[in-house]
């Protein structure tokens, strides 16, 4: 199977989302004569040219080697359960729970993770939310941690 | 001798205490960036978008600590490429082809202190070039109306996709997702709501930081992981003398010359950067020291004049990047579009009026280009060793920083969960268009220019009352669509210029 198909195809898939909820895309008092609609649908048509093209003329697909799949789904898992548990439980204990195990699928042992992990969500929440001001979640503990 | 008033003028601005302090916090923290492997200049500009909002740093402040780092990264990434024969970024490539060899024979200090030399040789002479050339080419940019600046960036994509890759098709995939991008959100002219889904998130677009940081900093921890999969290289110890002595100088001033030279010609193209100046700079210095000399010739065991040209031509580039980002408001290369984002985060518009509107920050940029460059050259010759420790940074500090410090770079714009689930989903997405050749600058590329386009063209169009004719009525749009041509259809012609590129590109991956 050429990788490239693959992306053509989805290219194509793509266009075609972006015509379908684009299509009725139209200003209510049209004052000029080229409206909302034109140019996200320049830019579909861009995509799907190229998306033809791929899918007619592949290139070779690459020669590198992936990552081991486990370890690429693992990370993926962790950055989307950090993203998403960010807000709920505070900046501190989000940070700690992910980011030991992130360390882990780098090499780290689960102490060397641990303090990774413990240091970092510390440091930068007086960093970024005590000097900075960039203010974090701070969870259901609140001023505790 | 006006651009030397203003440029007085600028030393001014860069030399006020605050400036002169982030363009040194810049040029410690590029080299860093440089040296650390997966962490090039772009991912390091990236997350320092939200941060600069954070400080509250005014717009020349932010650009000035940019192009610090920017540039910093482009000393930094030799010493890993010297060092362990794996480029930090992708233009120091070419330097690992002579750098690395040298350091092999027990000469890495003066590897390293003679392409810190040329370095700043190369930055200054691009800087100089910068005086002299943006003004002219702001005030000749004046004439351009939204007709010219139509015309101006489709050339710029057609550069970009004609000049970057082997694959020009995924290049222009790239740009036309960027521009897709572009449009989420509310449409300014006519207060519709593109693509927002019913979703409250996108109502006013998708945050320039969420995708820039998702697509190169979360991207590129997934690539590590590709690359830790890898083998390791064998790291030098031995450094050797650590300073070059002048008959080396002297034998490497020629080359340092041409390589500069190149590298700000091929600098102010869009789309071509130091990776391709470089790439060209190399292989130059290498036919003309082989017609020239070829008895002395050690191209690929180490020949310190390939070393010194590359070195100079990437970091000319570099600088040299600023000239059509400046003047045109064209960025040249991902990063230096990512500061041109900036710029319109702070309600700037990119182009020729800047010079006339925004002299502070157009001459004081260009003035701690020259300031940022000294620092560079002082602290990368005596420091080396202090830098060359940060290789044994481990992956698994440096990836849970990254993350973190991306993390709350997005939240801190909008805080909410949807731009951080977003940034997850972009990194992904992004991981899987890298692995498959879609190159992330111009995606960024059409996203940065996609409303400038979209603007210019539907002003066009409201002039001539929708007659397409009107893109290519007068001289200046004409000669940029036939350039536009020429760079896509050149390439197609000449079967050697398309070898050379599928070359360069091969080493470029």
């Amino acid at each position: 199977m050429k990788t490239d198909r693959l992306l053509g195809a989805t290219a194509i898939a793509v266009a075609a989302m972006m015509l379908v909820f684009g299509y009725a895309l139209q200003a209510p008092f049209a004052y000029e004569p080229v409206g909302p609609r034109a140019f996200p649908l320049i830019a579909a048509g861009m995509i799907a040219l190229c998306g033809v093209i791929l899918v007619l003329r592949p290139g070779e697909p690459s020669s590198e080697s992936a990552g081991p799949i486990g370890a690429l789904a693992a990370l993926c898992g962790c950055l989307v359960g950090y993203a998403l548990l960010f807000q709920p439980l505070g900046f501190v204990i989000a940070t700690t729970i992910f980011m030991v195990p992130i360390a882990m699928i780098f090499g780290a042992k689960w102490w060397q993770g641990a303090v990774t992990g413990v240091v970092l969500a510390v440091s930068s929440y007086l960093l970024f939310d005590r000097v900075l001001e960039v203010v974090l979640p701070v969870g259901p503990f609140g001023g505790i941690v | 001798m006006d651009s030397f008033n203003y440029l007085l003028h600028g030393f001014g601005v860069a030399l006020a205490p605050t400036n002169l302090l982030l363009a040194a916090l810049g040029a410690v923290v590029g080299t860093m960036v440089g040296v650390l492997p997966g962490l090039g200049p772009i991912n390091a500009v990236a997350m320092l978008v939200p941060v600069v909002f954070a400080l509250g740093l005014p717009p020349e402040g932010s650009l000035i600590l940019m192009a610090a780092i920017y540039i910093g990264s482009e000393y930094g990434g030799r010493i890993s490429a010297i060092l362990l024969n794996v480029p930090g970024e992708a233009s120091a490539v070419m330097t690992a082809l002579e750098g690395y060899p040298l350091a092999r024979q027990g000469k890495a200090g003066i590897a390293l202190s003679l392409s810190a030399w040329t370095s700043f040789v190369g930055s200054a002479i691009a800087t100089l070039g910068i005086v002299l050339a943006a003004p002219v080419l702001a005030k000749w940019a004046l004439a351009f109306g939204p007709v010219e600046y139509v015309a101006l960036m489709v050339f710029a994509f057609a550069c970009l996709t004609g000049l970057l890759t082997d694959q020009p098709v995924k290049a222009m995939l790239a740009i036309g997702l960027g521009l897709a991008i572009s449009t989420i959100g509310i449409d300014a002219n006519s207060g519709v709501y593109r693509y927002t889904f019913g979703s409250p998130n996108l109502v006013d677009g998708v945050q320039f930081a969420t995708v820039v940081i998702g697509l190169f900093a979360i991207s590129e921890l997934l690539i590590m992981l590709d690359a830790k999969h890898g083998g390791a290289a064998v790291r030098i110890e031995q450094f050797g003398r650590s300073l070059f002595n002048r008959q080396e100088m002297r034998f490497t001033n020629m080359a340092t010359l041409r390589g500069s030279i190149i590298g700000f010609f091929v600098g102010i193209l869009p789309g071509a950067g130091g990776t391709v100046a470089s790439a060209l700079a190399y292989t130059t210095e290498k036919r003309v020291v082989e017609k020239s000399d070829p008895e002395g010739s050690r191209f690929g065991e180490g020949d310190v004049r390939g070393l010194a040209s590359v070195e100079a031509a990437n970091n000319s580039a570099s600088n040299s990047n600023f000239i059509p980002m400046l003047t045109l408001g064209i960025p040249s290369s991902g990063t230096t579009a990512i500061m041109l984002g900036v710029l319109t985060l702070y309600n700037l518009t990119p182009g020729p009026a800047l010079f006339r509107s925004q002299p502070d920050l157009v001459w004081g940029l260009i003035a701690s280009l020259f300031i940022g460059n000294f620092i560079l050259l002082a602290i990368n010759i005596p420091l080396v060793g202090v830098f060359a420790r940060m290789l044994s940074v481990p992956a698994w500090v440096l990836v849970p920083f990254i993350v973190v410090v991306s993390a709350i770079g997005v939240y801190s714009g909008k805080s909410t969960t949807f731009d951080l689930v977003l940034m997850v989903g972009l990194g992904v997405g992004g991981y899987l268009l890298r692995r498959l050749g879609v190159p992330m600058a111009p995606l960024i590329l059409g996203l940065v220019l996609g409303k400038i386009l979209e603007q210019s063209l539907r002003r066009a169009l409201s002039l001539s009352a929708g007659d397409v004719a009107i893109l290519w009525s007068s001289p200046i749009s004409i000669t940029l669509w036939i350039m536009a041509a020429a760079v896509l259809i050149i390439p197609l012609l000449l079967p050697r210029f398309a070898k050379w590129r599928h070359k360069t590109a091969l080493q470029v991956d």
